[in-house]
């Protein structure tokens, strides 16, 4: 029946954690993603280690993964895309398409789990000439090439003698639209220099920064470590345009330790690229009726003290279309919303009954 | 063929989508507040070009019954630069008008010595403004500050009512309309519309010539998104303008690592601290294109920059310092091209830096056009004539 | 580290706290300021894009920073001593927080002006003549400025140009430009128009604070012609 069905849209790790705790405590868990396979971003876009512990993400996905696959409780619909949805609590119609064919899916609450997709280069104000200079990549084409094994000058395929990273590209920025903090890509730009020092020792790595931001247990886990261990060279001082110069690349920025002008010569830039909701999240908050904040994240409507009901009563968000988040916060927020599913449809069947 | 995970940026496929662009269109609030009667808006007379600036959006440039708003720097240093545009305008059969009724957008006073201040500003832009609207042609700025401040401008007359309400009482005063154009079209913007027009009627062949391009500040960098930008020149990732022209004319157009750089005019700079400007267009600019460009010529589509470029060579050669290109203007460019009397038309003997190689290079005999036009001047000199014509000009 | 501009709190200690805070007023209360000001969290980005950055020490991240701290007493010291240094190119616009330190600057200079601060007359200094030709005739830069004397790091060519410049103006097709004196032919009443602007708009009052001569030389040129015009107006 459906009072004791949750849907849960997107097999990203928020997704899964809300299945799981759907399916332990006894409720079914229909968990619909559009992709032939769970993950979500970090198993799409091939992140090679999580941050802050550096453990091999697909390790760590499929230990995530694993309790609900065959988990009687847990139906997964791959390859399927949500296209409509009617109905309330205790009783939605859910409308979608699967490999062409037209499904239909009830169910007495949803959690949406659709979360983000990263900021795209070419809408930056700074000029930093993605798409002119194969070596100016983002972090996301870092993880990429980490999660082989290795990290390369994509324009001549040899190995960097300098890094640098540029933070706070696509947020932090009120020309663009995009105020608010992207929350992961100092952890993940700290990260990644370990990543890439453990491979090239002799690489000089750099990390531009406004604000160096690194929360809790990865201030001394990630920022530390990659500073006296690995020394990782941290400069307070962001940078304006990336040029070519012969071979090589010049970034423009200012060292504000030295009050003044700043023009290095990189080998690889990485553009620590920031969080906006996906594609899938705004079409979910269209169909549902949710409220969006000015960004198209999907609001929730409690504040701190409720991360994960938004303003359509038996409709949950967890994870990154609610705004930007780490692993953290979207595992956590999947359980949340997983308790908080369930528990309104406990209310409505003591109501009902 | 290294293995890689990745794209490279030749397949990043990058599209401007405007409905992804972070401010408002400015063009909503201005047709708003003319049915609010704040006022008029004169529409950009057809036909039209449609070009797409930064975030996508369609800019119209007016092809023709154009009020040409001249540049100071211009009209009184590098008289060809004005010239050349009215010439291009006139190759085409264009209706324009050349205005006595026009004054100095005043941006250089505001920059360099601040003693001005937004109402007069303000109030100076639209009197020139309601003074083309009283003839019926649509402003083309020539100047590249003239063009940025008057965006400055706009933006500021729409956001702040209080300066509205100052500038309304100065024109009732002054008897003038309160008018704002649809656009603000800079001259460079036409010349970018008209490329394809001009490379058709192109005599001089330019593909052997490497050139650099100096985009302007005030063009792209004041009020960034009213610039033109495409997907087909530098990805859209750097204004389109003065490239496009220049590719157009089948000149290579080679980059520089100080592509963004100023050029150091500085308006109070370039007059009284002039170390200032001339080592910053020595050291950041032209030594840098040389270095690396080894360019035949500069082009770029502003006064102050083609003054501050070409004139700074001059103490620079003195000091052994690598100098020596020539400099000039895209509408220069696109009217030699096009056959334009490098004298009578382009007028190149205001500029300093050496430009006769560069003449040469194109197959273009200067000293039989100097003799030309010197030959011309003979006859004002001895009051045969009192002006050499348009006419003339062609002869 | 030395640096050439002075920031130590001892600068300028003579000059009492409250005529810095009340200049400090001024900028603030300019229509502008909260369009060009939001905060500024020295990112750098200005100073990155900034030309004047690398010849003069001179930091738009500073101004904007001082802007935004509203640390009257520095920006007094940079209201003297930095805001003349700006080349007006507005790279800075830049800035990811929305501000302008180019446009703080202009409102910083305009206050300088209107108060005639000794800092303002001295970078003002020889600008007189430009300020005369704009102001009077509506052109800038006229071709008669063309002199060796005024551009002698132009070179010979300048020399050239002085000596044939009558004809040479002659020898332009555009009629507007048949002109020595001005950029090009301006109508009469155009300038008349334009000095009722400068009225109107307290212009000449700003004149006056940075150099009274050219105030009063402006004035009479301009008080003239309005009244061969018909127009019954003073600048006091």
């Amino acid at each position: 029946m459906t009072t004791q069905t949750v849907a849960i849209i997107g097999g990203g790790p928020a997704g899964i954690e809300a299945a799981k705790g759907v399916a332990e405590l006894g409720f079914k868990a229909i968990l619909i993603e559009k992709r032939d396979r769970l993950g979500g971003t970090p198993d799409e876009q091939k992140y090679a280690a999580l941050t802050p512990d550096l453990r091999d993400t697909q390790t760590a996905l499929r230990e995530m993964i694993a309790p609900i696959e065959n988990h009687p409780n847990v139906e997964i619909m791959y390859n399927t895309l949500i296209t409509d949805a009617e109905g309330s609590l205790g009783d939605f119609t859910l409308k979608g398409v699967q490999l062409g064919k037209e499904v239909e899916i009830k169910a007495g609450a949803v959690i949406i789990a659709t979360g983000f997709q990263h900021f795209d280069p070419g809408r930056e104000t700074q000029k930093y000439g993605y798409y002119e200079f194969d070596d100016v990549i983002t972090l996301t084409d870092a993880e990429k090439m980490l999660s082989e094994g290795k990290f390369v000058r994509p324009s001549n395929g040899e190995v960097p003698k300098r890094v640098c990273f540029i933070q706070c590209v696509g947020s932090r920025d009120r020309r663009l639209g995009n105020e608010y903090c992207s929350k992961v890509c100092c952890g993940i730009s700290s990260k990644q220099s370990i990543e890439i020092k453990k491979l090239i020792p002799d690489c000089k790595v750099f990390i531009f920064y406004i604000d160096m931001r690194m929360y809790g247990y990865w201030e001394n886990e990630i920022y530390w470590k990659a500073q006296e261990e690995y020394k990782v060279n941290y400069i307070k001082g962001i940078a304006t345009e990336i040029v070519r110069k012969g071979d090589k690349l010049l970034v423009k920025g200012e060292d504000t330790t030295f009050r003044r002008p700043m023009e290095v010569e990189m080998d690889v830039v990485i553009l620590a690229v920031g969080m906006e909701p996906s594609e899938g999240t705004k079409e979910m908050a269209r169909i549902f009726g949710l409220k969006q904040n000015k960004y198209g994240f999907i609001e929730t409507i409690g504040g701190p003290l409720d991360t994960v009901s938004t303003n359509v009563p038996g409709v949950f968000a967890a994870g990154a279309c609610t705004g930007p988040a780490d692993l953290e916060d979207s595992v956590s927020a999947g359980g949340l919303a997983a308790v908080k599913a369930m528990a309104a449809l406990r209310k409505l069947e003591a109501v009902t009954a | 063929m290294i293995h890689l995970p990745i794209l490279k940026a030749a397949d990043r496929k990058w599209e401007t989508d405007p409905s992804q662009a972070p401010t408002h269109d400015l063009k909503d609030e201005i047709f708003q507040l003319e049915k609010e009667g704040e006022w008029i808006v004169q529409r950009v007379p057809e036909p039209y070009f449609e070009v797409k600036t930064k975030y996508g959006r369609i800019k119209k440039i007016p092809l023709e019954k154009t009020w040409h708003h001249k540049s100071c720097g211009q009209c009184g240093h590098i008289p060809g630069y004005s010239t050349s545009i009215f010439w291009l305008n006139r190759q085409f059969g264009l209706d324009y008008h050349d205005p006595t009724n026009q004054t100095s957008c005043t941006a250089w006073n505001y920059y360099a010595s601040a003693t001005s201040n937004p109402e007069a500003q303000a109030a100076v832009a639209i009197r020139n403004f309601a003074s083309a609207y009283k003839t019926g042609y649509f402003p083309l700025i020539h100047c590249g500050t003239s063009f940025g401040h008057y965006k400055e401008v706009r933006h500021a007359l729409v956001h702040q009512p209080e300066l509205r309400r100052k500038v309304k009482k100065i024109m009732d005063r002054l008897g003038l309309p309160f008018v704002i154009p649809e656009e603000i079209v800079h001259y460079s913007e036409w010349v970018y519309a008209m490329r394809d027009r001009i490379a058709e009627r192109q005599v001089i062949d330019m593909s052997h010539i490497v050139a650099t391009v100096h985009p302007a500040c005030h063009y792209h960098k004041l009020i960034e998104e009213d610039a033109i930008y495409s997907e087909e020149i530098y990805g859209a990732q750097r204004t389109a303008i003065v490239t496009g022209t220049l590719q157009a004319l089948g000149v290579q157009v080679k980059d520089y690592s100080t592509w963004f750089d100023c050029c150091g005019f500085g308006f109070r700079h370039i007059l009284v601290s002039r170390d200032f400007s001339r080592s910053f267009a020595v050291q950041r600019k032209i030594e840098v294109m040389k270095e690396e460009a080894n360019p035949d010529v500069v082009v770029t589509h502003d006064t102050g920059c083609v003054t501050t470029l070409d004139q700074s060579q001059f103490a620079a050669k003195a000091h052994g310092k690598k100098v020596g290109v020539p400099v000039m203007s895209d509408s220069q460019m696109a009217a030699l091209a096009m056959g334009a009397h490098p004298y009578k038309v382009l007028q190149l003997h205001w500029h300093n830096t050496n430009n006769k190689p560069f003449l040469e290079k194109l197959g273009i005999d200067w000293k039989k056009k100097w003799d030309e036009f010197e030959a011309e001047c003979e006859k004002i000199r001895r009051g045969e004539k009192a002006y050499l014509t348009w006419e003339d000009a062609d002869a | 580290m030395e640096f050439a501009l002075d920031l130590s709190a001892n600068k300028y200690a003579d000059v009492p706290y409250e005529e810095k805070e009340r200049l400090f007023k001024e900028m603030k209360s300019d229509e502008r300021w909260p369009h060009v000001l939001y905060g500024c969290y020295e990112c750098g980005i200005c100073v990155a894009s900034c030309p004047s950055a690398r010849f003069y020490d001179f930091s738009p991240r500073i101004i904007a920073q001082a802007a935004a701290r509203e640390d009257v007493d520095l920006l007094y010291t940079l209201m003297n001593d930095s805001v003349w240094d700006c080349s007006q190119c507005f790279s800075c616009d830049r800035c990811p927080r929305g501000n302008s330190p180019g446009q703080i600057i202009t409102v910083m200079r305009e206050v300088a002006v209107r108060n005639g601060l000794q800092s303002a007359k001295e970078a003002l200094e020889g600008y007189g003549r430009i300020i005369y030709k704009i102001m009077s005739t509506g052109t800038q830069v006229s071709p008669d400025m063309l002199q060796p004397n005024a551009f002698p790091d132009w070179g010979g060519h300048v020399n050239e140009i002085s000596e044939h410049l009558e004809v040479w103006r002659k020898a332009l097709p555009p009629e507007t430009l048949h002109t020595t004196e001005t950029g090009w032919k301006v109508d009469e009443k155009t300038l008349i128009e334009l000095y009722l602007i400068w009225h109107m708009t307290g212009v000449m009052d700003m004149i006056e604070q940075i150099d009274e001569g050219l105030y009063m030389i402006l004035v009479d040129v301009m008080e003239e012609r309005l009244e061969d015009a018909g127009y019954d107006v003073t600048f006091d």
